[in-house]
């Protein structure tokens, strides 16, 4: 294949445009991340956050390519995102009003609103285990911070979260739910659920790093989780005397606050809020107290 | 603001665990165990061993040395890929690097897809990208191909896709590393221009390259890197002499002897990875 080559004058003025133009942008890497040893704390948050704010268009790439590679090539494309989620509730529903003996309307929708933001969390966190592990051939040939990758992987996951959402309310109008205006208060649990993911999902992907048999032992312990909390059963199934438990349980706190906004259309009272946002703080300081401690070892460990 | 590299006193330690995949059972056997057993045994061995190095605005560095003597790894420290464990590299400028082009090209999606995707890993914008995509279809001669995932490309195109890429910006730190020769001849001759104007309007480059007609040509400053340290420094043309007699032809501890390189040598040095730890 031959290619016409271009006149050096032309090359001239394509760099002399673009770099007059380059000037403005602050680059990436003018903010060296060579940071020292004895970098605080909040240092470090800040920094952190400088340099997932400076990457965030690699952010969004790669999780529209995540994105699009899922559905590519299919004669539907995007619409596979939400038929997805719909034609698995729907089979769902079937099998679960049949064995539960529950009214399939409102038990759909009771199950799915546990079971969605169960299935984000879950997926987000075991694909998350790997995040940092498979992305070495990234890490160790361009400057990309550790928790870029992660963020990739739970951003993705949150996008199909999304669609499963959508779907859901489609299904819900369809059966004829009828929505109330405090519904939308599942947005601030939709974006605690999100940081609360993320948070162990970084974990988890620096723990893969050292341990890499982690992700199985996670897959074992969430299964075992998953039963703890009343998502595919009612919760008026457990005895009286032991669901106190479910106060204390950050997730079945999680799952209560979805279905408080979402079913219920409540405004969720304080208590509720209590143990998930006392359990993405702490996630929060594990992760980052974490990945600290670890930044700079990471790469040698891949 | 100047442009400026200060690296002082730097070692960067490699360590191979014998133990590649590190398994969280196997650590709680062994604290079970009631036997002391070792801790993971480790071989360390030092990339870069306490290197000093200034690189202010203008100089042009050209860093030669055998394979495995720690010049890409060099490279990378600068960047901020491996952090040095002791010492330390303060950077001043922006960088670009020409380090490994076409990392994370995802042959799934289209030339087009996959500017953004590599402009946006190597740190620009969206705008950015959106102002340069013109200019880099256009030098990479790919317009009719552009839209077509990159699995259908050549070897030669997708070097040439990622060259274009690459090199689209002014930077005011140049890295490179071995990339003056991609895709045809007529690209090779274009690529050569661009390099030859890259380097011009840096403010400072360093170049690793195996071609002492190229350290020659572009660097006005050479260092000699062996086993990760700095053995000489100075002129280029003494620079290339002192390494062609004192580094090139002692053969490298009992690996096989490696003679000065034939031309041959050097080109598919220049194709193949240059560092083995950069694996």
């Amino acid at each position: 294949m031959s290619t016409p080559v271009a006149p050096s004058e032309k090359e001239r003025t394509i760099l002399d445009a673009t770099g007059s133009n380059i000037a403005e942008f602050a680059g990436r890497l003018d903010q060296q991340p060579q940071a020292d040893a004895s970098e605080s704390f909040g240092h470090f948050l800040v920094r952190s956050l400088r340099e997932m704010t400076n990457i965030k268009f690699a952010l969004a790439s790669f999780v529209v390519n995540n994105l699009r590679r899922r559905y590519r090539r299919s004669v539907l494309g995007f619409a596979w995102s939400l038929l997805n989620p719909i034609l698995t509730m729907c089979v769902m529903t079937a099998v679960f009003s049949v064995l539960f003996k529950q009214d399939p309307k409102n038990f759909g929708v009771y199950v799915f609103t546990g079971l969605l933001p169960w299935t984000f969390f879950c997926e987000s966190v075991i694909a998350g285990s790997g995040a940092i592990t498979s992305a070495e051939s990234f890490l160790k040939k361009v400057y990309i911070p550790k928790l870029f990758f992660p963020m990739v992987t739970v951003a993705t996951e949150a996008a199909n979260f999304g669609f499963s959402i959508v779907a859901l309310l489609l299904l819900a109008a369809i059966t004829g739910y009828q929505f109330k205006p405090t519904c939308l208060l599942v947005v601030p649990v939709i974006a605690l659920l999100f940081a609360f993911t993320y948070f162990c999902a970084l974990f988890c992907s620096i723990a893969t790093v050292y341990f890499r048999d982690f992700a199985h032992i996670l897959r074992v312990g969430l299964g075992a989780i998953f039963y703890t909390v009343p998502i595919v059963y009612p919760a008026s199934l457990v005895p009286e005397e032991y669901r106190w438990f479910y106060a204390y349980h950050p997730f079945a706190r999680f799952v209560e606050l979805f279905r408080l906004t979402l079913c219920d259309g409540k405004v969720p009272s304080l208590d509720v809020w209590v143990a998930p946002v006392l359990v993405t703080v702490l996630a929060f300081l594990f992760a980052f107290a974490l990945l600290k401690k670890t930044e700079r070892d990471i790469i040698f460990r891949l | 603001m100047d442009a400026l590299i200060e690296i002082k006193n730097a070692t960067l330690r490699f360590r191979i665990y014998r133990n590649r995949t590190p398994a969280l059972k196997e650590k709680v056997i062994r604290l079970l165990s009631p036997k002391k057993v070792t801790a993971e045994e480790v071989i360390e061995f030092d990339a870069l061993k306490n290197l000093n190095l200034s690189i202010k605005g203008g100089d042009r560095l050209g860093i030669i040395g055998l394979n495995g003597a720690g010049k890409s790894t060099m490279l990378k420290m600068i960047v901020g890929i491996y952090p040095p464990q002791k010492g330390s590299v303060h950077v001043k400028g922006k960088v670009t690097p020409l380090i490994e082009l076409g990392t994370g090209f995802d042959h799934e999606l289209s030339g087009r897809e996959n500017i953004y995707l590599n402009g946006a890993l190597l740190g620009r914008s969206f705008k950015q990208m959106r102002s340069m995509e013109d200019a880099i279809i256009e030098f990479s001669g790919l317009e009719e191909k552009i839209d077509m995932p990159i699995k259908y490309y050549s070897s030669g195109m997708m070097g040439r896709l990622a060259f274009s890429i690459g090199t689209i910006m002014e930077p005011e730190i140049l890295l490179v590393d071995e990339v003056f020769s991609t895709g045809d001849a007529q690209f090779v001759e274009k690529a050569r221009k661009r390099m030859a104007q890259l380097i011009s309007k840096s403010s400072i480059v360093v170049i690793v390259s195996h071609s002492m007609e190229h350290i020659v040509q572009f660097c006005n400053r050479v260092i000699v890197l062996n086993r990760g340290v700095v053995v000489a420094e100075g002129d280029p043309a003494e620079m290339v002499d002192y390494y062609r007699a004192n580094v090139a032809n002692v053969p490298a501890v009992p690996a096989p002897a490696v003679i000065a390189p034939s031309p041959q040598a050097v080109a598919a040095a220049a194709n193949a990875p240059h560092s083995v730890l950069a694996k």
